[in-house]
This record gives C-alpha cells, sequence and structure tokens, in this order.
C-alpha cells in the first residue's frame, strides 16, 4: 500500500438509525449545496434519490450506444460475409436480406447492450476499486447491519471541517467522526 | 385498519366528466348508428358493411380481452401497484356482454348470407375440392364455427363478471377469501383464455383465408390487443387522477410502471410479427407465403412499413426512457397514436381480402368504429359511476401506497 496518502483526512461520517432521520439529513446535506457525498444504508430507502437530489442514471446511454452499435455490427457482418466476401446463392433468396440478418443483429443488440449496461455502470461507478476508506472505520461495518451513514468527502468544495460538522450534527448524525485515507 | 378508512372517505363518488366529453360518446354512438344502419339498408354496401363491422368488433374486442388479460396478470403475479388501477380493467373488461351483442351481425353473416356477401368464404368452399379446407374440417365447418364462437365469448363473459363480482364484494366485506378466489380465476382463467383468444382470432379473423398456416396467429392478435389496452389504460388512469377519483391512490410511479408495460408490450408484439415474417419468409412455402404476398400489393406495402416504423420504432424509442414514460403530453397522444396503428394492423389483417389493391379507409370504417367505441364508453362511465373507483379494502393497497402496517400479533406463540 502506498503510504503517500495515509492518514491524509478522506471523509466526515455520521451515523444515523432510522431511515426517516437519514432522509431528513440527506435533504439538509443536498439543500446546503454539497456535492462530493453519499449515504449508505443497509437496506433500499424509498425516496432517497429525491431527498440526495439524484438524477437519473446515465448509465442507460451506455446500454444505448451498445445496443445500436450491436445492430449496425450484426446487419454490417452478415451483409459483408454474405454479399461482398463470399457470396453463396440458396434457394433463390438475395444474396443480403435485412430480414434474415435480423436475428443475428437483434442478439448482438442484446449482448452489447448488456456489455454497454455492466461496463458503462463499472465506469461511472469507478469499480473495480479494491480499497476504500471507508472499510477501515470501525463502526462502518455496521452498514450491512442496523446503522446507516452518511459521509461528506473532505474533497467536497463546500467541506469545511468546523460547519459540515455543525451540519451533521443538525441533522441529528452521531458518532461523527473524521475518516482517514 | 386506519389508513384504508381514511383512503375510502378521502374518494369523490364520481368522475366529473366536461360536457363535452360527457355528450361524446353518445354523439359518436348516434352518428356511428346511423351510418351502420345505411350499411345494413343498402345491398350494394352489404359486403363492405360487413369487413367494416368485422373490423371494429375486433378492435374493441382487443380493448376487452386486454383488460381480461391485466386483471390475469395481476393476481398471477399478486401485483401491489396495479391495485388503484385494478378497477379500470374491471370495467373495460366487463363490455364482454357488450361484445356478444356486437358480433351478432357477424354471426347472421355467417349463417344466412350467400357467396357473394359472406366474410368467410370457406363456409361456401366444397371440401372435397378444397384440400386446406378438407384437412381443417374439424374446426373449420359451419357447425364448430357457431358453437365454438357462443363458447368462448360466454366464457369470456363469466370470466368477466366473476372478477368484478369477487373484487366488489371485497369492498364491502374487505375479506381475503375474495382475493384468493380472484387468484384462482386468474390461475385457471389464464389457460381459458389464452386458448378462447386464439380461437377467436383464428374463427373471426385467420379463417378470412382459410388456406394460411401461421402458429403464431393467436399470440400475434393477443400481443396487440394488451399493448392497445395498457396505452388506453394509461390516458384513463391520467383522467381520473385529474379528475379526482384516483386522486388519492395513484403514486407519480403508478405512470412509470404503466409505462413500462406498455414498453413490453411494444417490443413483444414486435417480436412476435417478426417471427411470424421471419419463418414464413425464410421457409419460402406458397402455402404460406401467398398471404403476405397479397399484403405486399399496392398500398398494402405501406401499411405494413407502418407497422414497422410506426407500430415499433416510434414508440419503441420514445418509450426508452423514465421521463418520457411518465410525461402526459408524450404518452397521451402515444395512446391515440396506439389506436390509430391498431386499427391499421387489424385493416392490414382484415381488408387485403375485400380490397386486394391497396389501403382503404371507407366511411363505414369509421361508423362502425363510432358506434362501438360509443357503446363501450357509455357501458364503461355506467360501470365505473355505479361502483367505488378502486378496489377499498384490498389487501394490497396500503403496500402499494408505500404505507406500512404492521401484523396484528407477531408470530410465535403467547408472549
Amino acid at each position: 500500500m502506498s503510504t503517500s496518502t495515509a492518514g491524509r483526512p478522506y471523509a466526515l461520517i455520521a451515523e444515523f438509525e432510522t431511515p426517516a432521520s437519514t432522509l431528513h439529513a440527506a435533504e439538509l446535506i443536498r439543500d446546503a449545496g454539497y456535492k462530493r457525498w453519499d449515504v449508505h444504508t443497509p437496506f433500499p430507502i424509498h425516496g432517497l434519490d429525491g431527498a440526495m437530489g439524484l438524477r437519473n442514471s446515465k448509465v442507460g446511454w451506455f446500454t444505448f450506444l451498445g445496443g445500436t452499435t450491436g445492430f449496425s455490427l450484426g446487419m454490417l457482418m452478415i451483409w459483408w460475409m454474405g454479399k461482398v466476401d463470399y457470396a453463396i446463392p440458396v434457394g433463390g433468396k438475395p444474396l443480403f436480406s435485412p430480414i434474415f440478418a435480423f436475428p443475428v443483429s437483434y442478439e448482438l443488440t442484446i449482448l452489447l447492450g448488456a456489455f454497454g449496461t455492466l461496463f458503462g455502470m463499472f465506469f461511472l461507478n469507478r469499480l473495480p476499486r479494491h480499497y476504500h476508506p471507508l472499510l477501515k472505520h470501525p463502526r462502518f461495518r455496521n452498514v450491512t447491519h442496523d446503522r446507516i451513514y452518511v459521509v461528506i468527502e473532505c474533497a467536497d468544495p463546500k467541506f469545511s471541517d468546523a460547519e459540515t460538522r455543525k451540519l451533521l450534527e443538525h441533522a441529528g448524525g452521531r458518532h461523527i467522526e473524521i475518516v482517514e485515507d | 385498519m386506519a389508513s384504508s378508512a381514511a383512503i375510502a372517505s378521502a374518494a369523490p363518488a364520481s368522475a366529473e366528466f366536461p360536457p363535452i366529453l360527457a355528450r361524446l360518446p353518445m354523439i359518436l354512438s348516434v352518428v356511428g348508428g346511423l351510418g351502420a344502419l345505411l350499411g345494413i339498408l343498402v345491398p350494394s354496401l352489404h359486403k363492405q358493411f360487413a369487413f367494416s363491422w368485422l373490423l371494429a368488433f375486433m378492435f374493441y374486442l382487443s380493448l376487452m380481452l386486454g383488460g381480461l388479460f391485466l386483471i390475469i396478470l395481476h393476481h398471477l403475479f399478486d401485483a401491489q401497484w396495479s391495485v388503484p388501477i385494478r378497477r379500470i380493467y374491471e370495467h373495460i373488461a366487463c363490455c364482454s356482454p357488450l361484445l356478444a351483442v356486437f358480433f351478432v351481425p357477424i354471426l347472421v353473416n355467417a349463417v344466412v348470407a350467400g357467396p357473394e356477401k359472406a366474410l368467410f368464404q370457406w363456409m361456401h368452399s366444397d371440401p372435397s375440392h378444397d384440400h386446406a379446407l378438407m384437412a381443417k374440417q374439424a374446426l373449420f365447418n359451419k357447425g364448430s364455427w357457431v358453437v365454438v364462437s357462443l363458447v368462448v365469448l360466454a366464457l369470456w363473459i363469466f370470466w368477466t363478471h366473476a372478477f368484478r363480482k369477487a373484487s366488489l364484494e371485497q369492498d364491502k366485506s374487505g375479506s381475503a377469501s375474495c382475493t384468493r378466489r380472484m387468484r384462482v380465476l386468474a390461475a385457471s382463467g389464464i389457460f381459458v383464455f389464452a386458448l378462447s383468444l386464439t380461437l377467436g382470432a383464428i374463427l373471426w379473423m385467420k379463417s378470412l383465408q382459410w388456406q394460411w398456416f401461421s402458429t403464431m396467429y393467436g399470440v400475434y392478435y393477443f400481443a396487440g390487443s394488451v399493448w392497445l389496452t395498457v396505452g388506453t389504460v394509461f390516458v384513463i388512469t391520467m383522467f381520473l387522477d385529474r379528475s379526482g377519483p384516483l386522486k388519492p391512490v395513484l403514486q407519480p410511479v403508478t405512470y412509470h410502471d404503466i409505462g413500462k408495460l406498455f414498453f413490453a408490450f411494444t417490443v413483444f408484439y414486435a417480436y412476435i410479427a417478426f417471427s411470424q415474417y421471419f419463418l414464413i419468409w425464410n421457409a419460402n412455402i406458397p402455402e404460406e407465403t401467398f398471404w403476405y404476398v397479397l399484403r405486399e400489393k399496392g398500398s398494402w406495402w405501406g401499411v405494413g412499413m407502418l407497422m414497422i416504423f410506426g407500430h415499433f420504432f416510434l414508440p419503441f424509442l420514445l418509450l426508452l426512457r423514465i421521463d418520457t414514460k411518465m410525461s402526459f403530453t408524450v404518452m397521451v397522444p402515444l395512446a391515440a397514436w396506439a389506436w390509430l396503428m391498431h386499427f391499421c394492423d387489424l385493416s392490414f389483417n382484415i381488408m387485403p381480402v375485400l380490397h386486394p389493391d391497396g389501403f382503404v379507409i371507407h366511411w363505414l370504417d369509421l361508423c362502425c368504429m363510432a358506434l362501438m367505441g360509443g357503446l363501450m364508453a357509455m357501458w364503461f362511465i355506467r360501470g365505473f359511476k355505479a361502483h367505488p373507483p378502486f378496489p377499498q379494502k384490498d389487501p394490497r393497497m396500503a403496500e402499494c401506497l408505500g404505507i406500512h402496517v404492521s401484523a396484528a400479533k407477531p408470530h410465535g406463540g403467547a408472549r
């Protein structure tokens, strides 16, 4: 492990016990204008997207791009192989028709659409990532059990140790601590 | 439970329609009815009238069967999201007796009409000179046609009304046994539905060209029907939300969910329609291809292209995004477009027999559409106004609204 960044403050973490208080806290942080922050929960909380001010995921664009690439690639492949590169007339049928090229193009649409989704998601989430500062935090393991954590990164332009701590306290967070990188 | 009581009391008794809209079904049915009457009275119009009537009948049958399917789907999956809009399905499906009445002219044509005016020409063909008819004689004889037609209509009337009866009973009793009964009806009904719809599509539409083969045909009609119905349900839901009756129980996500179903059937229809075409195109057997050859002549070619780009690509691309699925300004025109597309689709299936040279919209088509549409709308509104606008005591309602209702007492004996 590189030691150059270790020990630097990474984020301010606060613990919450109920979905309701978390939603309220998320709204406060959203309205305060923070950008680099996240909420970690042991189960899905309905309405959290809205409370955090999250927009719809951009991953759909990767799916669409993958899908259209797959479809065009399928058509192009069948056309190239059957009409240009190695023509074999069968049953009086045309050497190329979008009709018989369709099943292949359709399957490739799905395949590359799925690849687009998966790798687009990885790209947007900056995955794979083998190390995360939060995993060092002793209390954070409760996130898979019964506690909810709000994490505001120090890299956020609005971050200030005193102000952000005050905001989290005001929102009802407990065990507010600095997590080191 | 306090929550469901509060929901029930918040609901107004019925929808208030703007005056023009309230009178529209009546105007449509009177104007359409006069036109249709002319079609019956003038002998030279008889044949066109029979085809126009069949087209309109198959169109509104799509809506009714789509409604029945959505009820069955709801109970088969024990869905919670569609509880608030289930009554819309039930009232659409309960138009089944009206559809049985609409079937009468078709029945009369089949039984009475001579070869020059008959819809179903195979009834006037001699099986000993017609191999295709000989092979299909078990189903394709006048007696079977009449009996099977009446039986499937009776089954639809029974199933649709059994569902609505159980649903309305639960409004009063709140008993879980009603839900149980509807599940049994759904589990048995899905088989009845699949078989009866396929038989209906074959007997009334496919048998116009009885020499043809397609194992896809029932599914093809089904896919288009449910697509049309889901789009229609979206608009009715939006209207009932804005005018009040459904306001207390609808969530924004309900529109997203209906939109997703609409999207799914957009793709499913295209998949089925393409598969049917693809298999026949690839096999290249004259007994099968003649059906499509007829439909690639004249302006029917254009209608075929309209099916690919208008019935599939346009809605597909529009519905990809979440925000368009929830936008009224996109979805309302799209639902109207779905009506036009389904009309063209059914015309593509029925009309080339009468007009082999190309696509024609005859004024009798419009009259029959207006008459049946007006009557069906009146029937639907009457049913909707007579009963609570959404299931009052459905056990899944609270869950649908995001309210957590804990069990009265945890399991595990006395504590």
